[in-house]
């Protein structure tokens, strides 16, 4: 006997929704076969079978929510665990996997708040974790009183006393959640409550996070289009060519921007840093159940055509569902362009573990004064970058914008190779 | 203020109650000539006579009976039980008459004699001289028990109890009895303590200690402790067992949000008990800890020093209980 378990499809990723079955049990099925599909906070995923088997058994239904590495189904025969299966066989009655028995109510209620399993002591036959022991908070009166007049969530706090008990001092300091609505809008008739999807609850929760975890601050700079409005018309005006919008030249810009300052192609994880060696550029993608975040790859060293090619594939691939998890992943910031809505400029939060994202404006036409302080029309667009405190700082972000501007200013640039960099920190 | 000592304090009140009042006279075992086997009758013989000095017969409940009776007639008679221990012997008087005379009698009477007894152990007196029985009496409807902390709550205490229309169990720290303490030598300012009502004896912000008797001590020199570490712990003297002061203890708590429970007596079943469970419910939503008591082991008192010692509570598991409720 085997076990399948819910994948890690990315670096932050910490639970998934099984969406749907693809293989009853029972059933055999081949290398390759789709076994089941989960969806994450920016994707869905298929998951194929690494090798031949047979489903047992479904340990987590359809709609469950369960974290990395949980069991989802247990495999007959010898199945895709090959190199665990003999010892286990021999078995007869192989011990449940740690977890593997619990409630299903008990193991989403983890997951929605980033319990791991160890943390929560078991009461249920066999040391199953029943729901109830899952929303057992031990607090004190004190510290319960506390937590329900300052719309505290006991289950977010971190108790000092023994046993981990939440005392009145662990809850005075505690983040505020907004309190309950004291009468339920669905009772007025005037509104009613709508259970999100998978989908906003996850980006929910990840937006929350975000902009509590991460002490953003922002940049605006402004830069001037004419040229690179000129080289794409040019561009574009070539009848077999690939078509090049603008996200794809700020996208290649910020690939030549990271890759001649490496210093900024890092991201925070907790206490340590990641740098990276390509630059890698989100792209929010907006599907029709909420946003995603591709990942263009290595836009320091892709051409513009590589850099459009990839990002058209990946949006496409966004709005239709069928982002794979390779998809996504090991950027070190974002791009959010709401420019075709005519927005001046956009100010957006951060998607972790990114240390950067962009906000793009709409390209307008204004006048500023030229050089003899007479009217001269300019096309302009607003950027805003928004940066994670931990590691930037204002300085960077700064000479990091001014960088971005002169590539978009003096575009010709974007179809060069990126300079080699004299940046002492590069080898770090 | 005058300094004298808990055992003369006691003597102070006996003897200002009977100046005052003529119905009140003093019934015991070796009170009289032998002027009281811890001397809290001294002289009052010699002073108010054989009628209003009665020494008895070793013979508690004929002692109890006869002043149930004297009080019902409209006497306030002063009853002294050698040691605590002795008073089953007085049970029968005490719970099934005093207690219950005012209630039976639909208000038409009542018995307002007042039984003095000393409990309390660190004398090596053993097993049947070292009891605290207080929580039996708490818990008989109909009878008052007030336990003093020094000199000067034994005489207003002492002085309240013989003035009260109901039976009052005077309960005495045989410890206690060499405590020096101030008295005011003006017979006018030495002062009554109503019955009923607790003391804040050191006001504090982290923990409340309630304590009566010997305990009181135990509690002030456990603050004093945590005093040095910046923990202020706010120390309650109970004075009064029944009534106790409820709504004292509760604003305390609702202060400190912890609360310890100190007594000689054994833990279980004990006025600790009551109070912690009083608390866990008017209180509840103040606890930042568990309610703790201090008390003796489930056993009899022992003879020897050492085990008694360890037997007796003291400031050092005061002190641990705090920390424990404070952790």
């Amino acid at each position: 006997m085997a076990d399948l378990v819910m994948p890690k499809l990315g670096l932050t990723m910490t639970e998934g929704l099984l969406a749907e079955w693809h293989v009853t049990p029972g059933a055999a099925f081949r290398a390759g076969d789709r076994l089941f599909t989960v969806e994450t906070e920016k994707v869905a995923n298929e998951v194929e079978a690494e090798a031949d088997g047979v489903l047992a058994e479904i340990l987590v239904p359809e709609g469950e929510t369960v974290p990395v590495g949980s069991p989802v189904a247990r495999l007959a025969g010898d199945g895709t665990g090959a190199e665990t299966a003999p010892a286990q066989a021999r078995d007869a009655r192989p011990a449940p996997p740690l977890g593997a028995q619990d409630a299903p109510s008990a193991r989403k209620l983890m997951a929605e708040h980033d319990l791991a399993r160890e943390q929560v002591p078991p009461t249920g036959r066999d040391g199953r974790v029943t729901k109830g022991d899952v929303l057992r908070v031990i607090a004190t009166p004190l510290a319960r009183r506390i937590a329900a007049q300052n719309g505290v969530d006991l289950q977010q706090v971190a108790g000092t006393g023994p046993k981990g008990r939440i005392k009145a001092r662990d809850v005075k300091g505690a983040p505020q959640v907004a309190a309950p609505a004291p009468t339920g809008p669905a009772e007025t008739g005037d509104a009613r409550e709508i259970v999100p999807d998978a989908v906003r609850l996850a980006t929910a929760r990840r937006v929350s996070a975000a902009k509590r975890d991460i002490p953003h601050f922002h940049v605006t700079h402004e830069a001037e289009l004419t040229a690179l409005t000129a080289l794409r018309a040019q561009l574009n005006a070539e009848p077999h060519a690939p078509r090049i919008s603008v996200t794809h030249m700020l996208i290649r810009a910020l690939g030549l921007a990271l890759a001649e300052r490496p210093a900024m192609n890092r991201i925070w994880a907790g206490e340590r840093i990641i740098a990276f060696d390509k630059a890698n550029i989100g792209m929010v993608v907006e599907a029709p159940d909420g946003l995603r975040i591709p990942v263009i790859r290595d836009a320091g060293r892709a051409s513009l055509d590589e850099v459009a090619a990839q990002a058209r594939d990946l949006a496409a691939r966004a709005r239709s569902g069928d982002l794979r998890p390779s998809d996504m992943g090991d950027g070190v910031m974002s791009i959010s362009n709401l420019g075709m809505f005519g927005v001046t400029s956009l100010t957006p939060i951060i998607n972790p573990p990114n240390a950067m994202i962009l906000g793009v404006g709409a390209e307008r036409q204004i006048f500023r004064p030229d050089a003899d302080g007479a009217p001269a029309l300019r096309r302009e667009l607003t950027l805003t970058l928004a940066c994670d405190h931990r590691i930037i700082d204002g300085a960077d972000a700064a000479r990091f914008m001014a960088d971005l501007v002169a590539l978009l200013e003096t575009p010709l640039r974007l179809l060069r190779p990126a300079r080699r960099t004299a940046d002492p920190t590069a080898g770090e | 203020m005058a300094e004298t000592r808990f055992i003369k304090a006691v003597n102070q009140a006996l003897s200002d109650a009977m100046e005052a009042d003529a119905t009140v006279f003093l019934i015991g075992e070796d009170i009289g000539a032998a002027g009281g086997s811890f001397k809290a009758t001294r002289n009052l013989l010699e002073r108010f006579g054989p009628d209003r000095v009665r020494d008895t017969p070793i013979s508690e409940a004929a002692i109890t009976g006869m002043a149930v009776g004297a009080a019902l007639t409209g006497m306030r008679p002063v009853v002294e039980i050698m040691f605590m221990d002795f008073t089953t012997l007085s049970m029968d008087m005490l719970v099934n008459q005093a207690a219950k005379a005012r209630s039976m009698f639909g208000g038409q009477g009542s018995v307002p004699m007042v039984l003095r007894t000393p409990h309390g152990g660190g004398l090596n007196a053993g097993p049947q001289h070292s009891q605290c029985l207080e929580a039996w009496f708490a818990h008989v409807p109909g009878l008052k028990v007030v336990c003093p902390s020094n000199p000067a709550d034994a005489y207003g205490l002492l002085r309240a109890a013989i003035d009260d229309p109901d039976p009052v169990i005077v309960v005495e720290n045989k410890a206690l009895y060499a405590m020096k303490g101030d008295l005011p030598e003006v017979p006018e300012d030495r002062e009554r303590i109503e019955i009923g009502k607790g003391r804040i004896v050191r006001p504090g912000r982290d923990a409340t200690v309630v304590a009566y008797g010997a305990a009181v001590a135990m509690a002030e020199s456990a603050a004093a402790t945590l005093a040095q570490e910046g923990i202020e712990v706010e120390v309650i003297d109970l004075r009064s067992i029944q009534p106790w002061d409820e709504a004292l203890v509760l604003e305390s708590l609702s202060r400190t949000h912890n609360l310890v429970i100190a007594h000689e007596a054994v833990e279980a079943f004990g006025v600790g008990a009551e109070i912690a469970a009083r608390m866990a419910d008017i209180g509840f939503d103040e606890l930042d800890g568990p309610i703790l008591r201090v008390g003796a082991p489930f056993a009899p008192s022992p003879f020897g020093k050492t085990l008694e010692d360890a037997y007796r509570p003291d400031a050092e598991r005061i002190v641990a209980a705090l920390r424990r409720t404070l952790a």
